[in-house]
């Protein structure tokens, strides 16, 4: 069993690296430019948010193929912070925090991830480093809440207590997740683009592209997550042994 | 039969739990007033601070754009330090582990303590609005009928104290406990303050279908409140106990 998972975590950084590669090499040499909020016109000109856009289409929006795949694997990692609360909750067995714990962790790195490509398309499309618009904010605050999980673990001493809040706490701070997923959707008028939609005007390769970039960051983003939670097996292993050895 | 009557004097008890507890902390507020008056004292000085934020912006500067989200401020920050105030009592007095110990159901005791910090942040905020008025809006009148003021403050004030209350269980047992609340409540809240500040703002601006703004703010801010609170009902028998 042990075995069988290690092997499937090699192969989910193996499938991982190829898929990204595969879809970095789709987006910059196959891919047709994706255009945010769009409508094509004849003249070659898009519909940005009810005005003509004739501009050339700037190469930054490359960065969908990876911003886009980051954030939604952030989104599914977080799911599981929420998730092992649960089940520790319900079991209180120990395994499960650590889960949680390693979820989190790896939810902070692709969060940041997010963040950056965010933040150097957000410079170079809008002309500044931040706005606060609907989807940046609920995104950041989700990074804080992110953050917050960490400060609270750190600040409690008794094993079992930090267990149940940082539990508590995830399973709170992750429906903040849902609702900035949404927010785009819910508030329309935010400048954020919303490219994925029913008729958002993705083409076969586009969409291709995006779902391989997508498939490779959740590989990436499950092999972290494992490599880390062998890691804490071992050191809790080692802390076992260590204490058998004075005891 | 035999069933009913068993269940019957059950939820009764229940509600007289909850009246002791309530009563417990009214009383004791009513003895000491420590949280009223640390509260109200600290509102103040955070009125204070606005007056030295705004005393550069001139007299053309209309301080209704803000005015809502400055009073909103002054709530959470005295709110902050009045919940905290709350669970430090009982920790430090021991009386938490008496009420844990005590045959009382979990849920029972988070409502009692929500509740109590509801009224006691309600006070506060009766007490706020009309010197914040006074003192910043001269005069200027707010375009909407006060009752809608009312509900949204209402609104917003029942998702600060009931996911509050929870959090602050949580702070009193962490090293830094007022820190910690403030940094788990701020961003959690985020989404139901931002609903509160645009519901009472839209009453105090007013102009074009200010109406659908305030109905759509606060129809927000009660949907948050409805889910955050039901996740921390559900949530607090864990973490009270631990």
């Amino acid at each position: 069993m042990a075995m069988d998972r290690n092997r499937l975590t090699f192969a989910a950084v193996v499938v991982g690296g190829l898929l990204t590669t595969v879809a970095f090499v789709l987006a910059f040499f196959v891919a047709a430019p994706v255009l945010a909020n769009n409508t094509l016109t004849a003249g070659g000109g898009a519909l940005i948010g009810g005005k003509l856009i004739t501009n050339p289409v700037l190469f930054s929006q490359k960065i969908f193929f990876f911003h886009v795949p980051v954030a939604i694997t952030s989104f599914v990692i977080f799911f599981f912070t929420a998730f092992y609360g649960v089940r520790f909750l319900m079991t209180k067995d120990k395994r499960f925090d650590t889960k949680a714990r390693i979820a989190t962790e790896i939810t902070l790195v692709f969060v940041a991830l997010t963040m950056i490509t965010g933040d150097i398309w957000t410079r170079y499309e809008w002309g500044t480093w931040w706005v606060w618009e609907p989807r940046l904010t609920t995104y950041f605050i989700m990074m804080m809440l992110v953050i917050v999980y960490f400060v609270l673990r750190a600040s409690i001493e008794d094993e079992e207590r930090r267990a149940v809040y940082a539990s508590a706490f995830g399973i709170l701070a992750f429906l903040d997740a849902p609702l900035s997923f949404a927010i785009t959707r819910i508030v329309p008028s935010g400048a954020h683009p919303v490219v994925l939609r029913a008729g958002g005007g993705l083409d076969a390769v586009q969409l291709g592209g995006f779902l391989i970039g997508l498939a490779g960051m959740l590989c990436f983003g499950y092999a972290i997550y494992q490599l880390r939670i062998r890691e804490e097996t071992a050191k809790e292993r080692l802390e076992v042994l260590k204490a058998s050895l004075e005891g | 039969m035999a069933e009913t009557a068993t269940a019957a004097p059950k939820r009764s008890s229940s509600w007289r739990q909850f009246k002791a507890i309530l009563r417990k902390d009214i009383v004791m507020e009513l003895r000491t007033k420590e949280m009223l008056s640390s509260m109200t004292l600290y509102t103040l000085l955070t009125l204070v601070i606005y007056q030295i934020a705004l005393s550069q912006s001139g007299s053309g500067f209309d301080i209704r754009l803000i005015a809502a989200g400055l009073v909103w401020l002054a709530f959470v920050f005295t709110s902050m330090l009045g919940l905290n105030r709350s669970l430090v009592h009982e920790k430090d007095q021991g009386c938490l582990e008496a009420l844990l110990l005590a045959p009382v159901d979990r849920p029972v005791i988070f409502f009692a303590k929500a509740v109590g910090n509801l009224i006691f942040l309600l006070i506060v905020e009766v007490v706020t609005v009309p010197i914040f008025a006074v003192a910043f809006m001269s005069g200027r009148p707010i375009a909407g009928p006060f009752w809608m003021l009312v509900l949204s403050a209402f609104v917003g004030s029942l998702g600060i104290a009931g996911v509050g209350t929870f959090l602050a269980t949580m702070a009193v047992n962490a090293r830094g406990g007022s820190f910690i609340l403030s940094v788990l409540f701020i961003p959690l809240m985020y989404p139901a303050l931002l609903a509160a500040v645009a519901g009472s703002s839209a009453v105090v601006l007013g102009g074009e279908g200010y109406a659908a703004t305030f109905w759509q703010a606060v129809g927000m801010g009660a949907g948050i409140d409805a889910i955050m609170l039901l996740a921390v009902f559900a949530l607090y028998e864990f973490v009270v106990g631990a």
